[in-house]
């Protein structure tokens, strides 16, 4: 979302649209698929852009448009995807190739075994387990806070409403990274309970639980849900648990998805939190793990690591392609 | 008595039970520590015995420290660099890419792609990029062309824009999208409208395409700041705030008051600086973001 | 704080190879593994206890538990629980906190101060004076464990110089002999200069990054005869902006600017600088004269290009700067448990000192496991013993002895002196921007540089 956003939960304004519920979707959804297809056909009228069909005409403008396409796409892919091939080269090259010709392509020939010693020398295997475990505790408190907060909020509206939704509201104002050290003394002994969540992964996941971003957006997603099928739930002898359950979690499975996508995400690209608050090294996510790896394994193997620990986040970024730059580019506050 | 039936009648208790996990994550790790952060930075503590009040002294020793200006300087510094690189990039490409017919759904990909890669993977990445001998793979590229080669981070007066050039390319996807999005919603009359009087295409990007991109400009900008005065993981990991210091960051004080020195009031304080800070930047940004979706 | 970490691994793994270091003056042979403590009131007592070895090294880890095993046999009133703690500055205190510290914990002189005038650690002065060798420690050691009053809380197991460590084959490759290690600091410049010229590779580097900055420049101010601070903790003065160590930056100067010989890093840490060194791309760097000791478990150095010799001393009161580990207890550790966690260094580490077959039987398990034995370390009581151990060990040695003899032959003359007594940290880190600079600004001034940092310390340690 926004530029250099570190935590794309939080800032997520727009993520508010994404929130458009089923009953105003068709109209959002038509709208994307319509962007989409002014690739194939000429678009309807009313979806242009600056450049009128009158100035697709002219030789200047289709020329200097084509010439731009290629410049971004030439650009996009050294850009964007240059470092990610550079680094997918450098993993199965020598040690010494990348040092002294970091840009041939295997003089030495290639050599694939140092995915194999980061995985298992460099114990890249465990902490790509544990990595795993921390996004799917992560992924299912935010999941569990966001439903029941977002349906208390928006469909059962006790009186209080109003008051917790702002004091929801309100911790937006204040950034994550800002309470860090408050947010470490609470983790280290917990009011009340008196125990220390310290080099447990309670520690990562509960405090994920506590994102604002989520239970707006699925608030203002279920406040836009049609009330009369509720109403039809409740004469039907329906309590609040099968509400939510049979009739409201159905109905919200695009936002539940939206929701845990960035969950996943954002639990793998943590750094600072966990590495504050998992100093045991069995335990540790690969983001904290890898400066260490650095300095203990030879390049090669190192860069084979890092390669590693990318491969999942962009896997699940090329099979959600669409969830994520329709929602990532977040509808957004333009909409909200 | 009746206010009770009354209550647990209409499923007060299911309610209740359905709030709790709400209130129990938001009141451990959201609301308390934000209250706690302002008695602690009026606090001395080693984390073993009981804290004392100390007063003002937590202020007065980051006031005092002579990292404080410099940091503040350098965050300033970072943002108004990410601005500079990472604000117009992003805008000239999607309207760029609005004007594609072909491909749009490979070039947004393309373009979002850096943001997925985790941070850390990003910055170890880059900070073997930045070598600075002629065979580092930057310095080598440049060598191409006969550039370089650079010192990048190994230099006081290029670490800075070597980071944000990093944070930008990690970043600026995101941004491209957002504008893609909103772009989608300039409304085709307007520049129907203006092409009635012979509109060139600089004018109608000027006169229709910005004003109507005015808001979502507005709150890019705001967004970046607030990200970008609590950057971290950048400096940290790739220069450690060197050298001498040109790359410490506000956050990376407050880590190393608390995590390097042990000194935990005295980062509750700053972080308390800061977040006055940031909270004016969100109240500005929760008001343009209001007064747009009324509007 | 990479630094501060792996300044104390290397510290640590000392501990494990130290077989080496001898002991306990009064040669008496009871293994001083007290059981005096079993005496008395002999409540049952659990502790726990830092750097268990992890899985990854099986053989240092059964070693380890078997060790427990034996200690609870002669202790039966005492539960040991090992743990695999290892000293982290910066999740230190918070461990403390959240009581996942171990009752006795390993940590660096470097931070001994700090710890004791924070109150993070405890008074152990009555259960340390109970033991037989209390009154042999080498003075300037024991002092990192004092505070003013001579209240002693923790022990020191472990201690070792700065050495300057070199590739003798970049000295080779640069037409020098890797037996003929640099004698003086004009040695040292010169070497850089050629080796770069003839390799290509950095000929001296430094580190500067996570306070490492500041210690290096500390060792090299006092290989020069100055000192950073002057006087007890208690009254201290802050003595930064001396001419030791301004001949310390022109020279570094010298070398990044005027001969290119340092290379095109500026920013290694402790665990960067290592890797670079164990790759080739260092002629010659300072480290603790045990990091070889890492450079083989975790950077797989060539032993065949490994080199250590003495930092070269010049001027009145030139000294070599050592550091080491010390076990301290939790501060809010019981009597019964404090009594516990000494006569568990007493056993673990101590008897290691005091006893051949203790010395004999750890050597075997550290070449069982692949672990170095023979690493050159100080001595924390006097240099007889510390040979007297050597000797036992002699046959387990599996380090390239010969080519640390530079440093093993000299370094007993060389004066040690301790680390800078008040807010050593954060005197390092201080520091490091002014060695950063020197490094990465040609025109920096040296001369207002060191003003400045002598101000911000002095403020420091004056609010301390």
């Amino acid at each position: 979302m926004n530029h250099l956003v570190r935590t794309p939960e939080r800032a997520r304004p727009g993520a508010a649209s994404t929130g458009t519920p089923p009953s105003k979707a068709p109209e959002t959804r038509r709208h994307t698929r319509r962007r989409l297809r002014t690739a194939r056909r000429a678009p309807a009228p009313e979806e242009r852009g600056v450049l009128s069909e009158f100035d697709r005409d002219r030789a200047a403008v289709r020329w200097g448009l084509r010439i731009a396409q290629a410049l971004v796409l030439v650009g996009l892919i050294a850009a964007s995807l240059g470092p990610m091939l550079w680094l997918a080269k450098a993993a199965i090259s020598t040690t010494q190739d990348t040092l002294r010709e970091p840009l041939a392509l295997w003089p030495s020939g290639i050599q694939w075994e140092n995915l194999a010693t980061a995985w298992n020398q460099a114990e890249i295997n465990r902490y790509f387990l544990n990595t795993v475990w921390v996004a799917t505790g992560s992924w299912f408190f935010q999941l569990l806070v966001a439903t029941t907060g977002g349906y208390v909020l928006a469909v059962l509206r006790p009186r209080f409403t109003k008051l917790l939704t702002g004091a929801v509201l309100a911790t937006l104002f204040v950034p994550g990274v800002v309470v860090l050290v408050p947010l470490f003394l609470t983790v280290l002994d917990v009011p009340l309970f008196g125990v220390s969540l310290l080099n447990t992964y309670w520690a990562v996941w509960l405090p994920a639980g506590a994102n604002a971003f989520n239970v707006l957006l699925v608030k203002r997603f279920m406040d836009n849900l049609p009330r009369d099928v509720f109403e039809a739930a409740r004469v039907d002898g329906a309590g609040p648990f099968r509400l939510l359950l049979f009739v409201v979690l159905p109905m919200s499975k695009p936002i539940l998805g939206v929701v845990s996508i960035f969950a996943v995400l954002h639990a793998w690209k943590d750094f600072l939190w966990p590495l504050i608050v998992l100093p045991e090294p069995q335990l540790q996510p690969l983001s904290v793990r890898l400066p260490v790896i650095r300095d203990t394994v030879t390049l090669d193997v190192f860069l084979a690591s890092l390669l590693i620990s990318t491969l999942l986040p962009i896997a699940i970024f090329l099979i959600f392609q669409r969830l994520f730059l329709r929602n990532a580019g977040l509808g957004n506050a333009v909409k909200a | 008595m009746h206010a009770t039936v009354r209550w647990v009648r209409s499923g007060g208790i299911s309610t209740l039970i359905l709030l709790l996990p709400l209130l129990l994550t938001f009141g451990y790790f959201a609301w308390f520590p934000i209250g706690n952060a302002v008695v602690m930075s009026f606090q001395e503590t080693n984390l073993v015995d009981e804290p004392t009040w100390i007063g003002l002294d937590n202020f007065t020793t980051i006031f005092g420290d002579p990292l404080f200006w410099t940091s503040v300087r350098n965050t300033v510094y970072f943002t108004f660099l990410a601005l500079l690189f990472g604000y117009p990039v992003p805008l000239v490409l999607a309207v760029l890419m609005s004007e594609f017919r072909r491909g749009l759904g490979l070039y947004s990909m393309l373009a979002y792609l850096p943001v997925v890669v985790p941070p850390v993977v990003a910055v170890l990445l880059w900070r073997f990029f930045y070598d600075a001998s002629t065979t580092g793979v930057f310095n080598t590229i440049l060598g191409w062309v006969g550039l370089g080669p650079f010192e990048w981070i190994q230099s006081a007066s290029m670490a800075m824009p070597s980071l944000v050039l990093q944070a930008t390319w990690a970043n600026a996807g995101a941004t491209v999208i957002i504008y893609l999005a909103a772009l989608t919603s300039v409304r085709a009359e307007l520049y129907d409208a203006v092409e009635v009087d012979g509109a060139g295409i600089w004018y109608k990007i000027w006169h229709v395409t910005l004003p109507q991109l005015r808001h979502i400009l507005l709150i890019t900008l705001i967004l970046q700041v607030i990200a970008t005065f609590q950057i971290f993981t950048e400096p940290f990991l790739m220069t450690g705030g060197g050298p001498n210091n040109a790359t410490t960051t506000i956050l990376l004080q407050i880590y190393n008051y608390a995590f390097r020195f042990g000194d935990y009031g005295a980062a509750t304080a700053l972080s308390l600086v800061l977040a006055v800070f940031l909270a004016i930047m969100s109240a500005i940004y929760f008001r343009a973001t209001r007064s747009w979706s009324t509007s | 704080m990479n630094g501060t970490r792996t300044r104390l691994g290397t510290a640590t793994t000392v501990a494990l190879a130290l077989g080496l270091i001898a002991a306990c003056g009064t040669g008496d042979d009871s293994p001083s593994a007290g059981d005096d403590t079993g005496d008395g009131a002999s409540e049952d007592v659990t502790i726990s206890v830092s750097n268990l070895p992890p899985t990854t090294e099986e053989g240092a880890r059964e070693a380890f538990l078997a060790r427990v095993e034996e200690f609870e046999e002669r202790h039966p009133h005492i539960t040991v629980e090992p743990n695999e703690y290892e000293w982290d500055a910066t999740t230190f205190a918070a461990q403390l906190a959240g009581g996942t510290l171990p009752t006795a914990f390993q940590f660096p002189f470097t931070d001994g101060q700090s710890l004791i005038q924070r109150g993070q650690v405890a008074d152990i002065t009555a259960e340390v004076e109970e033991l037989s060798y209390a009154g042999d420690f080498n003075p300037s050691v024991l002092d990192v464990v004092q505070d003013d009053a001579g209240q002693i809380y923790g022990i020191p197991i472990a201690a070792y110089g700065i050495g300057l460590h070199y590739n003798r084959t970049l000295f080779e490759e640069a037409g020098l002999d890797p037996d003929e290690p640099p004698q003086s600091w004009d040695e040292v410049r010169e070497y850089a200069r050629i080796i770069a010229e003839e390799t290509g590779q950095a000929g001296y580097a430094q580190m500067t990054q996570d306070n490492t900055g500041g210690w290096m420049l500390t060792t090299l101010t006092y290989a020069l005869g100055g000192r950073m601070q002057e006087g007890g903790a208690d009254d201290v003065d802050v003595t930064i902006d001396n001419p030791q160590t301004r001949r310390a930056l022109e020279m570094l100067h010298a070398m990044r600017w005027d001969d290119d010989s340092m290379g095109e890093d500026f920013l290694y840490d402790w665990g960067t600088i290592n890797q670079a060194f164990a790759a080739g791309q260092i002629g010659m760097y300072m480290g603790g004269s045990d990091v070889y000791d890492s450079l083989v478990t975790e950077n797989d150095i060539d032993p065949d290009d490994y080199g250590l010799t003495v930092l070269p001393l010049d001027g009145a009161d030139a000294g070599v700067l050592g550091g080491g580990s010390i076990v301290g207890v939790r501060p809010d550790a019981s009597a019964a448990e404090r009594e516990a966690a000494v006569a568990w260094v007493d056993f673990y580490y101590m008897s290691k000192l005091t006893d051949e077959d203790a010395a004999v039987a750890d050597a075997e398990t550290l070449v069982e496991s692949g672990s170095p034995v023979g690493t050159p370390a100080l001595p924390i009581f006097d240099a007889e013993q510390l040979a007297q151990a050597e000797e036992w060990v002699a046959d387990y040695v599996n380090v390239p002895l010969d080519q640390m003899r530079p440093f093993r032959d000299q370094i007993l003359d060389q004066p040690l002196v301790p680390e800078p007594p008040v807010k050593a940290q954060e005197l390092y880190a201080e520091l490091d921007g002014v060695v950063q600079a020197v490094l990465t600004e040609e025109d920096a001034d040296i001369e207002q540089l060191l003003q400045e940092a002598d101000a911000n310390v002095t403020a420091l340690v004056g609010a301390g």
